[in-house]
Formats: structure tokens, C-alpha cells, sequence
């Protein structure tokens, strides 16, 4: 994959604050919606920082 | 200017936030025995402000995604624990590498300006180095670099591997560093000696494939290590003569003497052989390389040494809006019985200190000097004297600094008195070796000290205003699990803001909680019997330090690994500074003192970090109750990525306590032999789940990965394209019921992960 590529796919991009009609169509009752914040460990590498 | 030029650097990789004390130790010493053409280098902080820029990173990104590796680990039914770092990583350069090259510039920026003391700015800040570095790592992985540590996929304790490390185009990233930012500079100044100061593992590595790069480009110049690590491996090396290629001597213990009689050896051409602890390459009779070590020298006296001169260090580079300036006040430990501490090996034998009056001299010279008023002394303990003169030369001299150091417990030295005229001469924060609350353990230790005196002189500490942190242990030979509860039991019950039995709030702030390793030069090495301990030895290992041990009694390392999870998340739950992002303070280093430095109380600066959380949970809390949730926009430059396995259950396996065996330490640098094996099978693969097309989001406001699936992505897609939550609403016909019920939670949970926020204009309270 190439940096362009990658851009294309990766979908950063400032955000349009216009009011636009919904790009497709959601069917609101079968949409799994699921939202997980993934949470990082702290390994002991990143914590013995007194000594380093 | 001399024609006898020195270049002292310190080499990758060691931490951000400030400078290191050997280099300005040794300059100094050299200039005052006539060599005035010292120039040091801290190659290891310009080395992260090179990789954490916007172009750099860039770069990264195109280097790792060339190699394709989503698409590879896409073609597998399940995901294999060898692959769960490569399509880790893989998915984070994917889903925020272009952000964090956007945002990377500005983070720098937070943590070495004003900003600094804003946690709203630098907490993000703070995340967005660190995953930067995870986009670095990845476009030379296997190696990791994070912001305490330099791992590659090669062993330190094996010379061939470090041989090889020094020449891996492939995954050496400092190659390509040294060669295009450091070594043109070299050339120029063709320096006659170079010293490379090791004083970590993980500086190891670099600092060789920086002798190597020197050696060959520089035939003339000589080039020696020194710094507390050679001091352990030293005699090793120089057993391995490939690594001459490397290096022409090496300097044991403190490095003032022998490096000055190093350079008039070479500037005059006298034989190195007398100089004392000293180590070099040589050709014996029969044409080949061997290392020779020359007997040891005395120490230095102390008190005569120079001044730590820091000219020359990039001020401007280290990751801190104030640099904090080290300085060793003595060197050794007057105590010097504790069983698991190998100090003697690194400083050298014997104790030695400089008087109070020279300490507050010269930190009031140095003050004046670089215009910085905070200091770190290096010190493992200041004895009981000390403890009372220095306060008084530090106040009559006008000293007007802040300081923290290390500290051993010293019942009649830190009395409530003694504390408060501490804090008097700018003490903010202390850290003392409290390792354990279980008595039996601490006389196996040989620590002299029981935890009650340690409470008292911790609550001395506090009352006066000087934050406390405490140095733990767990797994140490014959610990058992329930002892190991035992001692946080006691921390949880001292922590600030727990209120003890006497109605008062507990002394504790910090906790460094370390698990204990067996190195060569410890007691328990050299006594495993005693402690219960069977060495586990391996011959392949020529340079090796640590070693791998069976328990006899008490948690294996395994368990040990696993009590520290628990221990680590009882502390994160009791302690203030550790909850949720403030943590971050403490694994930086100086900057929590940073703040006590300005003038925050530590409970001050709890307070200070809870009013970031506070406006959140406002902001939460408008959207929750309806109020703002019609508000609620996308998070600008937020990206998605489509992902064949899930991110967030390989994170969970990645942070099991075997999978982290099986990558080395920050502290052993080493591989464990068969742990990779056994972390495949004891780990297992994750199963893909085509039926659930996951999507990872990653927003860098919240500098937070989040997982959803691929209709959140879609609503998340809607969301954008139609500007706000109303919108969308409005867009969709205003759906009711429970499908907007559904929606609306979402959208929370949206806003819960930072992929959403309420813009500014909207924020305004009516």
C-alpha cells in the first residue's frame, strides 16, 4: 500500500459543519452498535521510571 | 583550542525529559586537566525530537505500510500470538499514523512550553508522543522504541546478536540516524577521542552501531564506553573481540581519572597498559584481537571534583518546559547492605560524598550559570548529617532552588523538624526504598528498617509539604502472594487521600513498583541457596547480565509478573496521581516535580488534574441529559480503519503477563529462552469473526483507539457528512422509539471514546 493509498483509506479529513442529507441509507433496526475504547495496560517497562 | 579535540556522547536510548549527569561530570573534569576542546552530544534526546517530527513520521508510515502487513495477517483465519504485535501495530499506523504526524509537532510544543501545566493540553499531548513512537517502532519493528525503552529483535546478553544489531539495516533505525544527522558533524570535527556513555541496556545496541560507524568513517580517533552498565558487562565485552569493531577500550566504574589519563595516553603516545580501570582491544603475539583489563584506580575525591558543566547540552530539546538539572551530591551508599542491591558494581567501591557547603555552592553557580532553578539530585541516599546540613548551607547560601532525590528512611534525620527545614531549602519530593511491608522479607532483604518507621518518616515528609513516593518490590525469592497482598494492602492503607485510623490523610503519593530480577553481581546470585533460588544458566549467553531462575519457594517470576498486575491496579485505584490520565505525570519523570516546583501543593495538583476531568464530565453530562447531544460533531481529522481481527481483544492478550515475558525488559534487554513458545500456547490465536466487520477509529483529540463495527462506522460516516447529531436526526426523518433510543446511545458512546465532541460555540453555559 502507498502513502496515497493509505490516505484514501485512512478517513481523516476536516469535517463539513453544512447540514447534508444522510449519505446512505441506515436501517436503524438491524445496525450493531457497538463501541469498545480500548484500553491500554501499563507494562512494567513503562512504570520502573525512577530508576531510568 | 587545543589540537586534541574530545566528543562525549550519550547515546540512545534513555529518557526525555532531562538531561543525564556523566557527560557534564566528565567535561568538566577533562577541561580542568587541560583538555579544553570537550564537546558533548545527547544523541539520545535529539534522536526522539528527530523521530517525532511530522516528516519523520510520514516516513514511517509509508516504510511500514510498504510492507503490507494488514493485508498479510487479512489472508488468516485466526491471528497467531507471533502476529499479534505486527497487526497491532499494522492497524495503528493505518488508523493514526498520518493523524499523529499532523498533531506531532504541536505535542512537542505542549510539553516544553506553558502548556505544560494545562492537563487538558498536555495529557493528549503526552498520548500523542507516546503512539507516535509506536508508528516509529513500527516501521522498524520487530525493535520497539517507547519513551523507556529500545527493544529490537535481537538479545543483549549475546555479542554475536549485538554484533548483528549494529549492522541491521532492516530494523536498526539509529543507523540511518547516525549516519544522515550525527556523523557528518563527526567528520568535521574529527574528534581524536570519542566516549560513549552506557548506563543502560538499552543504550547498548546504539551506542555500539555508533562506534562501529565511527570507527570506520574515523580510523584515527579511538573510541571508549564507560557509564554504569559496561561496569557490569564490561569484562565480558572485552572478551567478545568481534565487538572491537565497535569499541577500543572501555572505562569501569566513575570515568573521570581514566578517561583523562586515556586522552594524555593517546595525545602522547604512551602505553595504555597503566592505566588503571581501564580495558582495551589489543593484538597479542600471535596477530589476534584480545581485550585486556588493567588493574582498578582509586576513586575520585569528590568533594575536589569539578562542577557538572552542562555548555553545550540542547537545552531546548528535552521534552519539559524547564529543564531539571542533575547533580551528585555523593556517590556509593553509606549503608550498603541490601541483598538485592548492586550498587558497588556500578559507582564503584567505597562511599564519597561532596560537603553541603560545596553542594549549595555549586548549585547556586549553576543556577545562576543556565537560568534553571530545579535539580535532581543523584544520589541513593543522603545519610542522617547530610540530611541536616544541607538544608541550612542550601538556605544561608541563598541557593533558592527546588529539588527531589532519592532517599533510604532515616528515622532521626527526618523528623517533623528536619522535614519542614527540608522543604525550607526546596525539597518538594522524596523517594524512599520501602520495598515491602512484610518483616521477614525485609530482614531477608537486609534492609534495616521496618515499615512503621518507614510510615513515620513518610507522614514527616508529607506534613511538611514534600511529596512521597515509595520504591516496591514484588517477587522477590520466596515472597509468597499472599505477602505480596499484604504490602499493598499497607500502601492502599497510606495512600494520599485514604484517611488512616488517627483521621488523618495517608503520606503516600507515588509508587515505582518493580519486579525483581537476579543480575551477576547480587547477593542472590552468589548465594542462591539462601534465598531459596536455582539458577537457570546459559552458556550461549556471553554478555549476560540477568539470569533466569526457578523460585523454590514462593511465586515463580510468572506469578510475580501476574501480582504485579494486581498490585499495579490496586495502587491505580487508591493513589491520586494514578488515577486514570494523571498517571501519566508519574511516568514522566520530573514532571509531576515540575509542578510541585511551581508552587502546587501535591494535593494542589490533584486538584489541578481533577478540573480537566471535571469539564469533561460536564460536557458528558449535557450530552447524557439531552441537553447537547443534538450538538455533537465529529471529531476533525478522526480516521477508520477496516480490521480482519479484533484490536481490542489482541491488546488484552498482548498485555497478559506472558506475552510481556516474551518481549524483553526494559531492565534485562533479554530474551527468556522458550517463552515465546509458551506465550503462543498459553495466549492462543484470535479467531477473525467475518460476521462482525470490525472497524478501529482513532480520534486525536481523545487520543483514544476505539473499536466498532462496520454499521457504527457507517453512523459514524453519517454523522460527519451531515455536520451534527441534529442533523443526522433530521437527515434520517427523526426516527423514534427504540431505534432512537438505540442511536442516541450510540452516539454516547460515541462521545464517551472522544470520536465526538460538543464544539466551543455550543459549550457556552447560558
Amino acid at each position: 500500500m502507498n502513502a496515497d493509498s493509505a490516505d484514501a483509506k485512512n478517513k481523516s479529513k476536516d469535517d463539513s459543519k453544512k447540514s447534508k442529507p444522510a449519505p446512505k441509507k441506515l436501517d436503524l433496526k438491524n445496525l450493531d452498535l457497538s463501541v469498545e475504547k480500548v484500553e491500554e495496560r501499563i507494562s512494567p517497562s513503562e512504570t520502573n521510571v525512577f530508576d531510568k | 583550542m587545543t589540537d586534541f579535540p574530545i566528543t562525549l556522547i550519550f547515546p540512545p536510548q534513555a529518557h526525555f525529559t532531562q538531561p543525564y549527569m556523566g557527560l557534564a561530570c566528565l567535561k568538566a573534569w577533562l577541561q580542568e586537566h587541560g583538555f579544553d576542546d570537550v564537546e558533548q552530544v545527547d544523541a539520545s534526546v535529539l534522536s526522539y525530537d528527530h523521530f517525532l517530527s511530522a516528516d519523520y513520521l510520514r516516513w514511517a508510515v509509508r516504510r511500514a505500510e510498504a510492507r503490507g502487513d494488514l493485508e498479510q495477517v487479512a489472508k488468516q483465519d485466526e491471528l497467531p500470538f507471533a502476529d499479534m504485535d505486527t497487526f497491532r501495530a499494522a492497524a495503528e499506523v493505518a488508523v493514526s499514523g498520518h493523524v499523529l504526524a499532523e498533531k506531532v509537532e504541536d505535542a512537542k510544543a505542549v510539553l516544553r512550553g506553558q502548556d505544560f501545566f494545562d492537563p487538558a493540553k498536555y495529557v493528549p499531548a503526552a498520548r500523542t508522543l507516546f503512539h507516535s513512537l509506536r508508528i516509529v517502532s513500527a516501521a522498524w519493528a520487530p525493535s520497539k522504541l517507547t519513551p523507556h525503552n529500545f527493544t529490537m529483535g535481537y538479545s543483549i546478553d549475546r555479542s554475536a546478536e549485538v554484533l548483528a544489531a549494529t549492522r541491521d539495516e532492516d530494523q536498526n533505525p539509529y543507523l540511518d540516524y547516525f549516519r544522515t544527522e550525527l556523523l557528518p558533524a563527526l567528520i568535521k570535527r574529527n574528534p581524536r577521542v570519542l566516549g560513549l556513555s552506557i548506563i543502560y541496556g538499552s543504550q547498548l545496541i546504539p551506542a555500539l552501531t555508533l562506534g562501529r560507524l565511527v570507527k570506520e568513517a574515523l580510523p584515527n580517533c579511538h573510541v571508549t564506553a564507560g557509564g554504569g552498565f559496561l561496569a557490569y558487562i564490561g569484562e565480558k565485552l572485552l572478551k567478545a573481540s568481534a565487538l572491537s569493531e565497535c569499541l577500543d577500550s572501555i572505562v569501569f566504574h566513575e570515568g573521570e581519572k581514566p578517561l583523562q589519563e586515556l586522552c594524555s595516553a593517546l595525545r602522547d603516545g604512551t602505553d595504555l597498559k597503566h592505566i588503571a580501570s581501564l580495558g582495551y582491544f589489543t593484538q597479542n603475539e600471535a596477530g589476534e584481537t584480545v581485550g585486556v583489563k588493567n588493574i582498578a584506580g582509586h576513586p575520585i575525591s569528590l568533594n575536589e571534583a569539578p562542577m557538572p558543566d552542562f555548555d553545550g547540552m540542547p537545552f531546548d530539546a528535552y521534552f519539559s518546559p524547564e529543564v531539571v538539572l542533575a547533580y551528585d551530591v555523593n556517590r556509593g551508599c553509606y549503608y550498603g547492605e541490601c541483598s538485592f542491591c548492586t550498587l558497588p558494581t556500578v559507582i564503584g567501591p567505597g562511599y564519597r560524598t561532596r560537603s553541603a557547603d560545596t553542594i549549595a555552592s555549586h548549585v547556586k553557580t549553576m543556577r545562576e550559570k543556565y537560568g534553571f532553578s530545579n535539580f535532581n539530585f543523584i544520589t541513593d541516599c543522603l545519610p542522617p548529617g547530610m540530611i541536616r546540613e544541607l538544608p541550612e548551607e542550601l538556605i544561608s547560601q541563598g541557593s533558592n532552588i527546588k529539588w527531589w532525590c532519592d532517599a533510604r528512611v532515616e528515622p532521626r534525620a527526618y523528623t517533623k523538624e528536619g522535614a519542614e527545614r527540608l522543604f525550607e531549602a526546596g525539597c518538594r519530593k522524596l523517594l524512599f526504598g520501602f520495598e515491602t511491608a512484610v518483616p521477614r522479607l525485609l530482614k531477608l532483604m537486609k534492609k534495616g528498617q521496618t515499615p512503621r518507621r518507614t510510615l513515620e518518616v513518610a507522614n514527616n515528609c508529607n506534613d511538611a509539604g514534600i511529596s512521597v513516593t515509595f520504591y516496591a518490590m514484588v517477587g522477590f525469592p520466596s515472597e509468597t502472594r499472599e505477602e505480596a497482598r499484604d504490602t499493598l494492602a499497607m500502601l492502599q492503607e497510606n495512600a494520599a487521600g485514604t484517611i488512616g485510623p488517627n483521621g488523618k490523610s495517608g503520606p503516600l503519593r507515588e509508587v515505582s513498583l518493580q519486579t525483581f530480577h537476579v543480575d551477576e553481581v547480587a547477593e542472590v546470585f552468589r548465594d542462591p541457596t539462601t534465598y531459596g533460588v536455582e539458577l537457570l544458566p546459559d552458556p550461549a549467553a556471553d554478555l549476560q547480565l540477568y539470569h533466569d531462575f526457578n523460585a523454590n519457594a514462593g511465586m515463580s517470576q510468572l506469578e510475580a509478573s501476574e501480582m504485579f498486575d494486581e498490585i499495579m491496579a490496586g495502587l491505580r485505584e487508591s493513589l491520586p496521581l494514578f488515577h486514570e490520565d494523571t498517571f501519566f505525570y508519574f511516568t514522566q519523570k520530573s514532571h509531576y516535580f515540575l509542578h510541585l516546583a511551581s508552587g502546587l501543593s501535591p494535593d494542589e495538583f490533584i486538584e489541578h488534574c481533577r478540573s480537566r476531568g471535571v469539564a469533561r464530565h460536564i460536557e458528558l453530562a449535557r450530552s447524557e441529559s439531552g441537553e447537547a447531544l443534538l450538538d455533537l460533531e465529529v471529531v476533525p481529522l478522526t480516521g477508520t480503519c477496516p480490521i480482519p481481527f479484533s484490536y481490542a481483544e489482541v491488546t488484552r492478550r498482548l498485555a497478559h503477563p506472558l506475552a510481556r515475558a516474551a518481549r524483553p525488559d526494559f531492565l534485562t534487554g533479554t530474551f527468556m529462552p522458550d517463552l515465546e513458545l509458551r506465550a503462543a500456547k498459553g495466549i492462543g490465536p484470535v479467531p477473525s469473526n467475518p460476521e462482525k466487520q470490525l472497524v478501529l477509529a482513532y480520534s486525536p483529540n481523545s487520543t483514544e483507539f476505539v473499536e466498532l463495527s462496520q454499521d457504527g462506522e457507517a453512523v459514524l460516516d453519517a454523522l460527519r457528512d451531515s455536520g451534527s447529531y441534529g442533523n443526522l436526526l433530521q437527515a434520517l426523518g427523526q426516527p423514534e422509539g427504540p431505534e432512537r433510543e438505540r442511536l442516541d446511545l450510540f452516539v454516547l458512546g460515541l462521545h464517551k471514546a472522544g470520536l465526538l465532541f460538543v464544539p466551543q460555540h455550543q459549550l457556552t453555559v447560558s
